[in-house]
């Protein structure tokens, strides 16, 4: 069943179009990759099915129910609720510790402080992380900090996770252990998943893959004539 | 190939009958083509005749005779000169992928190619998804990991160059058919 | 390097650079003003005629008028600029980040370590410079412009004197000079390298409270002025001429830093306490920030901070003043001059104080609306996950306000007590011995009866703690808090935009 839709996407930035109607469904529990050379428009993608970001045409349904013409305050509350969010880095509150970092989402829900000390540990223990539980993201690795984010994402048990480029800034072992963990607890949870990347690699952690190319969906599988213009990161 | 010397290999943790290697072998290198009981020991019979393993005797339990083979020193001298020695790194490209897409736009024009090109590139992601379901499996071994790991990185390593030429298809064969 | 590249090197900056030699700039031209027109105070001739407290008529203020009152007017306009340069040592704190990363990049280039810093100095150096070239500018203009005699062709501003030309240059280039110098001090604890900047000195560990030693030093200074005279006076000596300013300066000085430093402690300290019991993400982010960076509470506020003390000193001295008029009225008795005079130059002085608090308030604006950009990542990301904006304004406001009113509390006690101790009130009870006779106009007429009916009274007047003068001062400067809260949580929309995330 479907839980999240695009329909004909529109968004630009000024005069530069970054997607020109874009489809897409997200049925429950279905990881989705989202693929593209730079400046595809994937980003831009994510952060409209997230709610982050309002269309300038199309609609984003979440169960059925239009959220693109929600007010600012109604999407930060679905955000908060019902969806989780992990971008490639920086996402960590500097001064706070990886367990308050965690925990923060359910403060904001009326979490008592205790209870989501506990469940932040829990969590943190579930991503072997457990070690950095009071420890600030400047002491931690690279690798750790995105399995803080990932627990601080999955915490309040989200009904999708949106994931931009969530190994972009990792080594490839330490990427790809985030990336097993995160869709090892997906499936557990029958949380849909949002993959944003670059890498076929990372892409085939997915169940279906979805290409784009200038901000439309590639249909003709791969060709698109354009000159050489690649995945320069 | 160098199924000789993962043989002595595994002699070198212990004597073994030849199914025992066997086995041994399909479960050290999961994506490996499985071994055949006569290769094996069509194998153990030359490396015998050259020295490097020897016979040490017979066993028999409910079923045909069964000779198990140890390694000799200079068996394991040979495997020690082989695991020393660096491997050439690839010096010419001989993929039979990399010859089909030239020839395809030898005799072909360049939507032939490019169609050949994006069916490769299906066929890649879906064999680079299963291995990745198999490596993400909660029953993975390291062993499977690792092995499903060195045909994945090939994997992406053909998929970016299927992507890359796919856009440079056109220039390329204006360049073939000036 | 050429001279030519140093200087475009030193003048290529984004727009913080920009901001930061601007507001250098504007506090060298302030500092300059001052510092000028006190030199100016200083300028005046005596009269010719032998006689060293002859006044000088032309000017229609007493405070210049009087020679007695010049050192003190001088004193008072130097004073002024403490907050002046609170703000300047500000500023050099401004875009830091930013800055650090160009240097840095300067490094990668090629530069050598002792480049870049004479990259950083020669851009401190040339904002001074033009700030106090600007000043100049300014004094003279306003020297033409103001020169306007009254009626009785008495001047309103010492505009007929100036000061020696080598005493002009002194200041024109003498404050750069420092200000450079001041920035080689400040860069000789930060090692560039190619990859950033590394501070030598991490200062991780929570401050002391030994900040409050350097108050009580200062208070002490000032509490010292009057048996320190008295002393002199009890054995008819002439105290030393430097005596007076020197304790005036030093404590001054060391109280301010004292409060300035003071504030990382209660930072700190209210950061550890909001901590405990903080039950809400707003108030857990702001309790955070302060324990992890205490001293940006001293940063921040350092010129408010100054400028409040200048304020409560000013409440002191006037409460002294009030009170030894009210004795005067009682008595007849106690200083001389009219009120108006006190008053007036107390008015001035709250002027100035005013002028200090809004200087003070630009500079807070800019340190604040830095420290979100340096975190707009974060924001933004929160955000994304649904965090609501205003959380994350409630969590400024507790950053900006937790150190601050305790912060405010503390510099306008040790303002009071400072301009308790220059006047030698408050802590000492004033009076004079008065005879009374109330028998009626007969009795008391009569040489003979009056001795019989009359007796001595002592009469003192104590006075007040000025509380309502005191939380005048204070309010305004939680008012210009409350305004640079304002103006961050705007500038907090653009940095929680979703750009921000965009992995670049």
């Amino acid at each position: 069943m479907t839980q999240l839709a695009a329909r004909g996407v529109v968004k630009a930035y000024g005069p530069t179009p970054a997607l020109r109607g874009v489809t897409l469904d997200v049925a429950e529990g279905e990881i989705v990759a989202v693929t593209g050379p730079s400046g595809c428009g994937k980003s831009t993608l994510l952060h409209c099915l997230a709610g982050i970001l309002r269309p300038d045409a199309g609609q984003v349904t979440w169960r059925g129910e239009r959220i693109d013409t929600w007010s600012e305050a109604a999407r930060s509350k679905l955000r908060r609720t019902e969806f989780g969010v992990l971008f490639q880095f920086g996402q960590l509150v500097a001064e706070l510790t990886a367990a308050e970092n965690v925990a923060l989402p359910l403060l904001l829900a009326g979490t008592g402080r205790r209870e989501a000390r506990a469940a932040a540990l829990g969590w943190l223990e579930r991503l072997d992380v457990a070690d950095v539980a009071d420890v600030r993201p400047g002491r931690m690795s690279g690798g750790q900090q995105q399995r803080c984010a990932l627990a601080r994402a999955l915490v309040t048990e989200p009904r999708v996770l949106f994931a931009d480029e969530p190994t972009g800034a990792l080594d490839t072992l330490t990427g790809e252990q985030v990336l097993t963990h995160l869709v090892r607890l997906a499936r557990q949870q029958h949380t849909s998943v949002v993959l944003v990347t670059h890498e076929p690699r990372i892409a085939a952690y997915a169940d279906r893959e979805v290409m784009l190319r200038d901000g439309v969906v590639d249909t003709t599988g791969l060709g698109l004539e354009r000159p050489f213009a690649g995945e320069r990161r | 190939m160098s199924t000789t010397h993962v043989l002595l290999g595994l002699l070198a943790a212990g004597n073994r009958h030849g199914y025992d290697l066997k086995r041994a072998h399909d479960t050290r290198l999961p994506r490996a083509r499985p071994l055949a009981f006569g290769q094996v020991y069509a194998t153990l019979g030359r490396l015998a005749r050259d020295g490097l393993v020897v016979a040490t005797g017979q066993e028999r339990e409910s079923g045909p005779d069964r000779t198990a083979y140890a390694l000799t020193g200079r068996g394991r001298e040979e495997l020690d000169a082989w695991l020393a020695a660096v491997e050439p790194p690839a010096p010419y490209v001989t993929s039979t992928l990399f010859a089909k897409v030239v020839v395809a736009l030898l005799v072909a024009d360049v939507d032939t190619a490019r169609a050949y090109l994006v069916a490769q590139a299906r066929a890649h992601t879906d064999r680079l998804r299963e291995l990745t379901a198999i490596k993400t499996a909660p029953t993975a071994t390291l062993d499977d990991v690792v092995a499903a790991d060195y045909a994945i990185v090939h994997l992406d390593a053909d998929l970016r160059w299927l992507r890359t030429t796919l856009d440079r298809v056109a220039d390329w064969h204006r360049e073939v058919h000036p | 390097m050429r001279p030519a590249t140093l200087l475009r090197l030193a003048l290529a900056g984004s727009r913080t650079d920009v901001v930061r030699v601007v507001l250098t700039t504007l506090s060298a031209t302030l500092a300059t003003l001052a510092g000028l027109a006190a030199l100016t105070v200083l300028a005046i001739p005596t009269p010719p005629g032998g006689d060293p407290y002859a006044r000088s008529e032309q000017y229609a203020s007493a405070l210049l008028r009087e020679p007695g009152l010049r050192g003190g007017t001088a004193f008072a306009l130097l004073l002024l600029t403490v907050p002046v340069l609170a703000l300047a040592g500000q500023c050099a704190r401004l875009g830091a980040p930013a800055r650090d990363r160009r240097l840095a990049a300067l490094r990668l280039a090629g530069a050598t370590p002792g480049q870049v810093t004479r990259v950083a100095i020669a851009e401190t150096g040339l904002a001074g410079l033009l700030g106090t070239l600007v000043g100049l500018a300014v004094y003279l203009g306003g020297r033409a412009l103001l020169h306007r005699p009254d009626a009785r062709g008495r001047l309103p501003l010492p505009t007929d004197v100036l000061p020696s030309t080598p005493v002009i240059l002194a200041v024109v280039l003498g404050l750069p000079l420092v200000a450079a110098l001041a920035s080689a001090l400040l860069l000789r604890r930060v090692s560039t390298t190619p990859f950033g900047v590394v501070r030598r000195a991490a200062r991780e560990r929570p401050p002391g409270p030994w900040a409050g030693v350097l108050i009580l030093g200062g208070l002490a200074a000032f509490a010292a002025i009057d048996p320190v005279q008295d002393w002199y006076r009890d054995r008819h000596q002439e105290q030393p001429a430097l005596l007076l300013p020197a304790l005036l300066l030093a404590g001054g000085l060391a109280a301010t830093l004292g409060v300035v430093i003071g504030t990382g402690w209660l930072s700190y300290t209210a950061g550890r306490l909001l901590h405990r019991s903080a039950r809400r993400p707003d108030t857990l982010l702001a309790a955070r920030r302060l324990t992890a960076d205490p001293w940006a509470g001293s940063r921040t506020f350092a010129a408010l901070l100054a400028a409040v003390i200048v304020g409560g000193g000013a409440v002191g001295v006037r409460a002294n003043i009030s009170a030894e008029l009210e004795l005067r009225r009682l008595t007849g008795a106690g200083i001389a001059g009219d009120d108006n005079f006190y008053l007036g130059t107390l008015d001035l002085v709250d002027l100035a104080v005013g002028v200090a608090l809004l200087i003070a308030g630009g500079g807070l604006v800019v340190a604040l609306v830095e420290q979100i950009a340096a975190r707009r990542r974060a924001y933004a990301a929160l955000v994304a996950t649904g965090v609501p904006r205003a959380t994350i304004g409630r969590s400024i406001a507790w950053q900006a306000f937790a150190p601050a009113v305790p912060a405010v509390a503390v510099a306008l006690t040790v303002g009071l007590l400072l301009g308790w101790g220059v006047t030698g009130g408050g802590t000492r009870p004033g009076g004079y011995a008065q005879e009374i006779c109330d028998a009626g106009a007969q009795l008391c007429g009569d040489p003979a009866t009056r001795a019989a009916y009359t007796r001595t009274e002592w009469v003192s007047v104590t006075p007040d703690v000025p509380l309502a003068q005191l939380a005048g001062v204070g309010a305004g400067a939680l008012a210009a808090v409350l305004v640079t809260v304002g103006v961050g949580l705007l500038f907090l929309r653009a940095s929680t935009a979703v750009e921000e995330l965009r992995a670049g």
